[in-house]
């Protein structure tokens, strides 16, 4: 009988309380989320499932020794997950698009005006009650804005660890509905003539132009930025192994095993985070706020610099480019060819917009440094 | 800890400041990859030169007759696999 009440008092019914319960549901929505609505599978699944592991009684997954304490430990409060990473996504990432039209950077740049609009909205919330971000805290939440998962953690787990769950969350869901957030944003701001605009063809790259690319966006960052030099530098290596084309087995290691492997675990430590004392605050819930905010001012600054762009250059650029700036890599480009398809069904601007879109990427790295130099 | 309104007024700073950083950043490297551009970028007549060599050989090597006999051959094989 001892025996039986001693099992008894281990299993887990006895053990629950509301807040494992409804932090459970919680991954099971984001489990929902994945497998039947198909919103970023490949991060959502195992956040959701570490929410779950996490929130077992007595399961002992995150208590020092535990499978998701050593994941959190060793990838994510060292800053290593989220920069290998993106050296996987700087070896995905073909620069072509950008390096035929340079000019596209500005709109990459344009675009972060959402992650700082959104820093001076997280301070601004502290006048409701129940409120209190540091500047740190909202300068990890504004991040959100630039729509870069990697980059979101990263400074996260730098300046507001107890807050990364659901930042992480929040910046992963909104990547998932771009493609709903974006385009009422993007017709409302410009005319269907400047939808219907047509680009010059872009014109070749050479390999020489494709390798010195990112040997000299990592020479400005050490010039200018170092504090920037973590995520930009392992992202430059990345792409370098794809360019030089002397380590295609380097190259596609980085962009196949490793981050697929890193990404499991990313996940699963990102889901650790989900912890009911943690997750279940109204700061959760002004952070889900501010990023859906930070998500559409990025759009729509970006959006008005190109509006701006194709005034100056006589209408050769198609203002629609600008949304593209947020990173969101590829899904904000395929967003901006399908808005434009709708206005002209021979208008095919994915190609373009991968310029704007690569440099989003860049541009959001270069903010979070900015972030990082400034509060870190 | 500082009011809320001088939190307002530093993170207006950093969006300041940030938004020049980035901007300046970016403005540099389109400087750059111009210059890039000009020195490496691809030469239009290393493009229009391949051309011209290939239809050369091809007249040379396989005459009318050949390129029918060869036809045919490759038709009938054809026939016979399908």
């Amino acid at each position: 009988m001892d025996g039986l009440i001693a099992f008894w008092a281990e299993s887990g019914i006895a053990n629950f309380d509301g807040g494992q319960l409804l932090m459970m549901g919680v991954g099971c929505i984001l489990l929902y989320l994945a497998i039947a609505k198909k919103f970023e599978p490949l991060l959502l699944l195992p956040i959701g499932f570490g929410a779950i592991l996490a929130n077992i009684p007595n399961g002992g997954f995150t208590d020092e020794g535990g499978l998701l304490y050593f994941a959190y430990y060793v990838g994510i409060e060292t800053g290593i997950f989220p920069l290998l990473i993106f050296m996987g996504v700087g070896a995905l990432t073909d620069f072509g698009a950008l390096i035929a039209n340079p000019k596209m950077l500005l709109l990459g740049a344009a675009a972060q005006f959402g992650i700082f609009a959104t820093l001076l909205g997280a301070i601004a919330l502290n006048w409701i009650p129940g409120f209190d971000f540091s500047m740190t805290d909202a300068a990890a939440i504004a991040i959100i804005g630039g729509a870069d998962g990697p980059t979101a953690i990263f400074l996260a787990s730098k300046l507001a660890p107890e807050l990364l769950g659901a930042i992480a969350v929040a910046a992963y869901s909104y990547m998932a509905l771009v493609p709903l957030i974006q385009p009422p944003i993007m017709r409302l701001l410009t005319t269907e003539a400047e939808r219907q605009i047509k680009m010059e063809q872009l014109r070749e790259v050479s390999k020489k132009e494709k390798i010195i690319f990112p040997l000299m966006v990592l020479g400005l960052t050490i010039l200018f930025l170092p504090a920037a030099t973590p995520l930009v530098g392992m992202f430059c290596l990345g792409n370098l192994m794809r360019e030089s084309g002397v380590v295609d087995r380097l190259s596609s290691t980085a962009q196949n095993e490793l981050i697929n492997i890193v990404t499991i675990f990313l996940g699963l430590a990102v889901g650790s985070k989900l912890s009911a004392e943690q997750f279940l605050q109204m700061e959760t819930l002004g952070i889900l706020v501010l990023g859906a905010v930070a998500f559409s001012i990025g759009t729509a600054s970006g959006v008005l610099m190109a509006k701006v762009m194709s005034k100056l250059s006589g209408g050769k650029i198609n203002p629609l480019l600008g949304a593209a700036g947020v990173s969101a890599v590829p899904m904000a480009a395929r967003v901006v060819n399908k808005v434009g398809l709708e206005s002209n069904n021979q208008n095919f601007l994915l190609m373009h917009a991968m310029g704007p879109n690569v440099a989003g990427v860049l541009g959001s790295a270069v903010a979070a440094g900015v972030l990082l130099a400034v509060l870190g | 800890m500082a009011s809320i309104s001088e939190q307002l007024y530093d993170a207006l700073g950093i969006m300041v400041l940030g938004m020049a950083l980035v901007f300046i950043f970016l403005s540099f490297l389109i400087l750059a990859m111009n210059l890039v551009a000009r020195k490496f970028g691809p030469t239009p007549q290393a493009v229009n030169s391949a051309p011209v060599a290939q239809p050369q050989r091809a007249d040379t090597s396989v005459s009318p007759l050949m390129t029918a006999v060869i036809t045919a051959a490759i038709h009938q094989h054809r026939k016979k696999v399908l």
